[in-house]
């Protein structure tokens, strides 16, 4: 490829990238405004920076902020994650969610809610550890889901099915330990079926962001590894890519962005699949901007979900997981079908 | 093993499967307090507990299980597709919403409408199911399992979104969800049955066709089996099966998954006994999945589509394995 052709490749893509940006911008705002009141986009930014009156910072500062940031922290999460998955098993089904890595994830906070929680449903240790409790259950999800398939995970849709068996069984377990565990209160236990960023606050956002800095750091230093093209295995190798050990490593990364994003937000749905097409549609092949994209597009799926469940159902806090299932779905039997008659 | 050995011998199982759903629990009892509760009834606590909690849910048990199990066979042997069945179809969550809504949003109470409308969201599934299939061109086995999962997915979340804005019935219909045989009236079952028994009879006068159906199209149609016709008694009876089944104890998962492998282990290929086989088979392992269900967090009781479905998946992670599919 000749310099210049990359060159006006790349400065697409970061207009492209510059273009979700802005709407990413505008999307969370909105997301701030919005509300059983609704409070100007001007004074908004106001009372972020310092000022408004005292209701109005309670409103933006304690309400509608963390339930924005907690969305673009978990939706940006499980957009690269899915983008990772995509990339390293060239498969464009894959995703956290079909890979079985959020139920995993799930279960992996359900068990530690439960069985570290005292008479009075109060954790007997520092609500920190939940990420990592998360982090162990999406990485036994995913190492499970890749043992057992063997050599069959070369193949782009048996692999999913055992995500799907792997997924199944967590659910089950996640569903006795709801009911097994203090954390059995219905208005939790939604968190853990559907997902909702309703219930978020400060100090669970701090712990996420602070663990998805380094994660995120790392996940730009492998991309530089990452195949530039879609390689196959032999002339990866044929250009010094170590490729399982590297492969693994990937896999790792992936499973712990979601369980940063499980961990305090709850299974997600699709934004793993979707997030990372619509940035490759839109930016390009390059693999940096095409993170970055993945991050922002899905950071805005989640915002953008929750508010249309604030406002199709408000007063009632809808989970917003369920509007990402309702449209990820077709979208899912739709790459399948297109499958179906590509490949036979 | 003769047939007929086979079945007797299931039967006398199932029996003690049942006997064991009556006496075993929070509280055990013995087989003459069941026999004294059941003949002469005298409203201790010992005998209310085993006339009015555990006998409904010993005779649930089993109806549901055979129900799903026959269910089973026939959406394998329609689908020719060894890890087909109506939960990995979506036709469990398609009943399961359509009784959600029913219940919730038009205001439903009665079990015969409930469970009309649960065969209804069974049916509806099934076509949108094999209709999107038939459309992409003839869809591999497994293709058709990623279609049924991901559209059991999808009602998931749409239960999910009337739940919340239902939010009294959110923690009873929870356990329902997940399916459970606790706390059922018997009228449940007495009303149940007999749609079971139709989705069942229909059945079974499939069995001849379904052989021939077993192999391919073209093989079915020269022995001169009417492929429309049995394809729609088939899609009929399973959607009662399953409507039935789930209405009653709300989607018990991978049933008929797990159950109809082990029927033709035992009993092959003929349809006659593959389904005769698969409703004890069915009927023993909801029996003793429910009775599994009220140890596995003892003194708590868990949901016994949890217990199932943990055993469904690793079957099926077993079949997947073997490429079974």
């Amino acid at each position: 490829m000749k310099p210049a052709v990359k060159l006006a490749q790349l400065s697409r893509g970061m207009g492209a990238l510059i273009g979700i940006a802005a709407v990413f911008v505008v999307l969370a705002l909105a997301g701030v405004a919005f509300g059983s009141t609704w409070i100007p986009i001007d004074q908004v930014a106001g009372v972020i920076l310092g000022g408004g009156d005292k209701t109005q910072q309670i409103i933006i500062l304690q309400l509608r902020l963390p339930r924005v940031v907690a969305a673009i922290l978990a939706g940006g999460a499980m957009g690269v994650a899915g983008y990772l998955l995509q990339k390293i098993t060239r498969n464009t089904l894959a995703s956290p969610g079909v890979l079985g890595v959020i139920d995993g994830a799930a279960l992996g906070v359900v068990l530690f809610l439960a069985l570290l929680s005292d008479e009075s449903n109060a954790l007997v240790t520092s609500i920190a550890w939940q990420p990592v409790a998360a982090a162990i259950g999406a990485l036994t999800a995913i190492a499970l889901v890749f043992i057992l398939s063997g050599r069959q995970a070369s193949s782009a849709i048996r692999l999913l099915l055992f995500g799907i068996a792997i997924a199944a069984v967590a659910k089950a377990i996640t569903m006795v330990m709801m009911l097994v565990g203090p954390i059995y209160r219905t208005s939790q236990a939604a968190r853990w079926i559907a997902g909702a960023v309703n219930e978020v606050n400060w100090g669970e956002i701090q712990i996420t962001a602070i663990a998805l800095v380094p994660v995120m750091a790392l996940v730009f230093l492998a991309a530089r590894k990452l195949p530039p093209a879609d390689l196959d295995e032999v002339s990866a190798r044929g250009v010094g890519l170590n490729l399982p050990l590297f492969r693994i490593a990937i896999f790792v990364l992936s499973a712990v962005l979601t369980a940063l994003a499980v961990a305090f937000v709850g299974g997600i749905g699709f934004i793993g699949l979707m997030a990372p097409h619509l940035a490759r549609l839109l930016v390009g092949r390059s693999i940096t901007i095409g993170i970055l994209g993945s991050f922002l597009v899905g950071a805005v799926m989640l915002v953008g979900a929750d508010l249309i469940v604030r406002v199709l159902f408000a007063p009632l806090e809808v989970p917003a997981g369920t509007v990402t299932a309702v449209i990820g779905t077709p979208y899912f039997l739709f790459l399948l079908m297109r499958k179906g008659r590509t490949h036979g | 093993m003769p047939l007929w050995a086979m079945l007797c011998l299931l039967a006398v199982i199932l029996l003690g499967a049942m006997l064991a759903s009556l006496t075993l629990g929070y509280r055990v009892y013995g087989l003459d307090q069941v026999l004294a509760a059941l003949t002469a009834f005298d409203s201790s606590e010992a005998h209310v507990v085993i006339a009015n909690l555990r006998l409904p849910r010993a005779l649930m048990a089993p109806v549901v299980g055979a129900g799903l199990g026959m269910a089973g066979v026939l959406v394998q042997t329609l689908s020719r597709n060894r890890i087909a069945s109506p939960d990995t179809l979506g036709l469990n969550a398609g009943a399961a919403f359509a009784v959600v809504l029913a219940s919730t949003v038009l205001g439903v109470s009665s079990m015969v409408g409930l469970s009309l409308a649960s065969a209804l969201g069974a049916l509806l599934t099934a076509l949108l199911v094999f209709g999107i299939a038939a459309t992409a061109g003839g869809l591999s086995p497994i293709r058709i399992v990623l279609v049924g999962v991901t559209i059991a997915g999808l009602f998931h979340a749409l239960v999910e979104v009337i739940l919340t804005t239902n939010e009294a019935q959110l923690q009873q219909l929870l356990f329902w969800l997940a399916g459970a045989f606790v706390d059922r009236p018997m009228a449940l079952v007495a009303n149940g049955a007999p749609i079971m028994l139709v989705g069942a009879l229909l059945a079974a006068s499939l069995a001849r066709a379904l052989d021939a159906l077993q192999a391919d199209d073209t093989t079915a149609h020269g022995l001169g089996v009417p492929l429309g016709l049995i394809r729609a008694v088939a899609f009929l009876a399973i959607s009662l099966l399953t409507g039935a089944a789930v209405a009653m104890a709300g989607p018990v998962s991978f049933v008929g998954l797990v159950v109809p492998h082990a029927a033709r282990r035992l009993v092959g290929l003929r349809h006659g006994r593959q389904l005769a086989a698969a409703a004890l088979l069915g009927a023993i392992y909801a029996t003793l999945a429910d009775v599994l269900a009220r140890f596995v967090i003892f003194p708590g009781e868990a949901p016994v589509g949890a217990v199932t479905a943990v055993v469904g998946g690793v079957v099926l992670l077993a079949l997947l394995m073997r490429r079974a599919a």
